[in-house]
């Protein structure tokens, strides 16, 4: 009994110590909107630009994870360099990780369809291409191994190519020339977003041995391979990398950077890249390679390390805008200081009828508190209309949740950190002080 | 046995380099239920003595007990609270808060008790009503004339029915009609209520509806007078 009476008398203490806080915001309308404005944009600029931050790098993250999961790219960088078409398939039968692989050629060719006529980019890979890449098909099949055995003129065309041909109606079973050969067209692949996946929407795929025969030539300079897990594509970059670190090392008719130390021991385990050779300073003169002329990408890692640097850019962003937070709790400081002097007599008066000095600190953290929670509510819509009139422009912005969670530990945190002192100086003006003051 | 008690009560302040000797050493004892007026020139420390009374500022030197309480020892949670339910302030400018309307102005002390809703507005309107504005519940500081407004206050300060009632110069801005008004408000809580009130006046005829009259002159007690019932 003794204890519910207890708590009653603190609620009723406690809600009427709101009531005055808020009325504290009422008697001045127009300087409580401003402060709450000052509390807003801080809050409004942290969540738009770490929106805007996020948005890009969700971008980005889009058009890579475009690129397929779990592919490794082996990529010629010089032709003295470039593969059999074979060693797709042998790279898979000795990497045990790698579950498939498929030989890479792209070409420019001419293109008509009925009469339209245009340049395309033809992309050569094998039947197990959808696989590797990720790929859908929304219309028809993709050519199979006997296709490209047998280098048949077929062809499966990209979303945005078959639109703008067909217009809508499925190409499937129609005939598209390129370089004046007549193809004839198997299926049509699912939409990947403009600019995403190396622009396949755009392009058109063939079976590699007749993308050769069009380039007239006999090696591929490109290998995308597969592995089912990014365990598994971790562990078969490194291995890939020692393989052709030691084809390189041994590779004929290429001029190495020294003559004394052709073939490198690759030993440890962890030793990926290999150590160039020093060329010594007398024969400075020998051309060097610059660029190692084979790189195993594992674009997995790719994806990591550029949403890692947009992480970063995102809360940098974050970080300049809170600095625009704290000066919003510098304005809600000064409020709350003219607030306090304001009423200092009222405080006085207060006091005599008993209100205590934890009464007042309350109150006045309250009025600051309320002030910076209006400015954080406002601060959030604010920033999502920003958010969405960007989007209007046509950028990706995303309302991250982390830049929410900022916004309002900062906002309320430096509404309260700078009201302690308003608050405290409040409640410790000695009543008579306070009632002497008019 | 004496409601408060004050001995030998200093007070002292430092204007600049210049030491102010407001009170030096006034000892005084005052019995439960009675009405006692203070008189003496301006700046002889009469609000500095109500205020020490009262609780709201504390003696350089000397004890002050009220109801058997040392006030020096207690913390300032006890000394609010022992404001809140013992004491009543009237003050010479009303200080009625300025965002609140008579009722709410009249709850004030009554929610500090922790008295809730129904009841304490019950009594806050009861209060009112015994000043003679029952008809004026709503009304805010500004809409209320300078002897409703001490009405208001003095209603603020008895409505949770304190020991003692302290004011200073509360006739000083009213006009003499109204301060017979207030003077006749408290000659009858002090009579049917047995509060014992403190009043500050400048007014001989004023200070007369007390029963005592403390002179200060100095910041000390010049002499003390007791009224002839009339
Ligand atoms: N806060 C203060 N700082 C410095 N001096 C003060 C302070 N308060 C009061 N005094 C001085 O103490 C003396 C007594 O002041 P007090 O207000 O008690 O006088 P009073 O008798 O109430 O005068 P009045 O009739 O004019 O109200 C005065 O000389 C005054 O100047
Ligand atoms: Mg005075």
């Amino acid at each position: 009994m003794f204890k519910q009476s207890l708590i009653k008398a603190f609620l009723v203490r406690f809600c009427f110590t709101a009531k005055m806080a808020a009325n504290g915001i009422l008697s001045n309308v127009l300087r409580s909107a401003l402060t709450v404005l000052g509390v807003a944009i801080g809050v409004a600029s942290v969540v738009g630009l770490m929106g805007i931050g996020e948005g890009a790098r969700l971008n980005v993250m889009e058009q890579f994870e475009s690129l397929g999961t779990n592919v490794i790219a082996i990529k010629a960088h010089d032709e003295n360099y470039e593969f059999q078409p074979d060693k797709a398939g042998e790279l898979v039968q000795r990497v045990e990780s790698l579950e498939m692989a498929t030989p890479v050629v792209s070409t420019d060719t001419t293109m008509r369809w009925r009469r339209t006529t245009g340049e395309v980019y033809v992309l050569g890979v094998n039947h197990q291409f959808p696989e590797i890449r990720d790929h859908e098909l929304i219309a028809g099949d993709f050519f199979t191994q006997l296709h490209v055995e047998q280098r048949s003129a077929v062809a499966v065309l990209g979303y945005s190519l078959a639109i703008n041909l067909a217009g809508g109606r499925s190409p499937v079973g129609q005939i598209i020339s390129l370089n004046g050969q007549s193809y004839r067209i198997l299926g049509v692949l699912e939409e990947k977003g403009a600019g995403n996946a190396n622009d396949i929407d755009n392009k058109v795929v063939i079976p590699y041995t007749t993308a050769q025969r069009i380039e007239e030539k006999r090696t591929v300079e490109e290998i995308w391979a597969k592995t089912a897990s990014s365990k598994d594509a971790e562990l078969a970059t490194v291995q890939l990398g020692r393989i052709f670190q030691r084809e390189i090392g041994s590779a004929p008719n290429v001029p190495l950077p020294s003559d004394g130390n052709e073939t490198v021991e690759v030993e440890g385990p962890d030793m990926v890249m290999v150590e160039k050779p020093v060329p010594e300073p007398d024969k400075a003169d020998i051309p060097t390679i610059s660029r190692d002329p084979i790189t195993v990408t594992n674009l997995n890692q790719l994806v990591d390390e550029i949403d890692q640097a947009n992480r970063i850019m995102t809360l940098l962003l974050g970080g300049i805008a809170t600095v625009a937070l704290l000066v919003g709790g510098l304005g809600i400081m000064n409020i709350m200081l003219v607030a306090v002097s304001e009423r200092t007599s009222e405080i006085g008066v207060r006091r005599a009828l008993g209100a205590r000095q934890t009464d007042l600190m309350t109150q006045f953290l309250l009025e600051a508190l309320y002030v910076s929670l209006i400015g954080v509510i406002c601060g959030i819509v604010l920033g999502i209309w920003g958010l969405n009139i960007f989007e209007n422009y046509g950028f990706q912005t995303a309302v991250s949740f982390d830049a929410i969670k900022i916004a309002v530990v900062v906002a309320l945190g430096s509404g309260l950190l700078f009201g302690v002192y308003p608050a405290i100086s409040a409640s410790s003006v000695p009543p008579v002080e306070a009632l002497r003051r008019q | 046995m004496a409601l408060l008690e004050l001995n030998d009560i200093h007070k002292n302040y430092l204007n600049g380099n210049v030491k102010v000797n407001a009170l030096k050493g006034v000892s005084l004892s005052i019995e439960d239920g009675s009405f006692v007026s203070i008189m003496g020139p301006s700046g002889s420390g009469k609000s500095t003595l109500l205020n020490i009374l009262g609780c709201l500022d504390t003696p350089s030197r000397g004890s002050y007990r009220i109801n058997d309480q040392n006030v020096e020892k207690l913390n300032d949670a006890a000394l609010s609270d022992l404001r809140n339910k013992f004491i009543g302030f009237v003050f010479q400018q009303f200080h009625l808060i300025s965002g609140l309307n008579a009722l709410e102005n009249v709850e004030l002390p009554l929610i500090y008790q922790g008295v809730t809703g129904k009841a304490r507005k019950e009594k806050a309107q009861a209060a009112l009503e015994a000043v003679g504005l029952g008809d004026r519940l709503y009304h805010r500081q500004s809409q209320l004339s300078g002897g409703e407004q001490q009405r208001v206050a003095i209603a603020r300060a008895f409505v949770k029915n304190p020991k003692l009632i302290l004011a200073d110069e509360p006739t000083g801005a009213l006009d003499s009609k109204a301060s017979e008004n207030i003077m006749s408000i408290f000659k009858n809580l002090n009579e049917e209520k047995k509060i014992t009130i403190i009043q500050v006046t400048h007014e001989k005829s004023i200070a007369e509806c007390g029963k005592i009259i403390y002179h200060l002159l100095d910041g000390e007690i010049n002499y003390i007078e007791e009224v002839q019932a009339h």
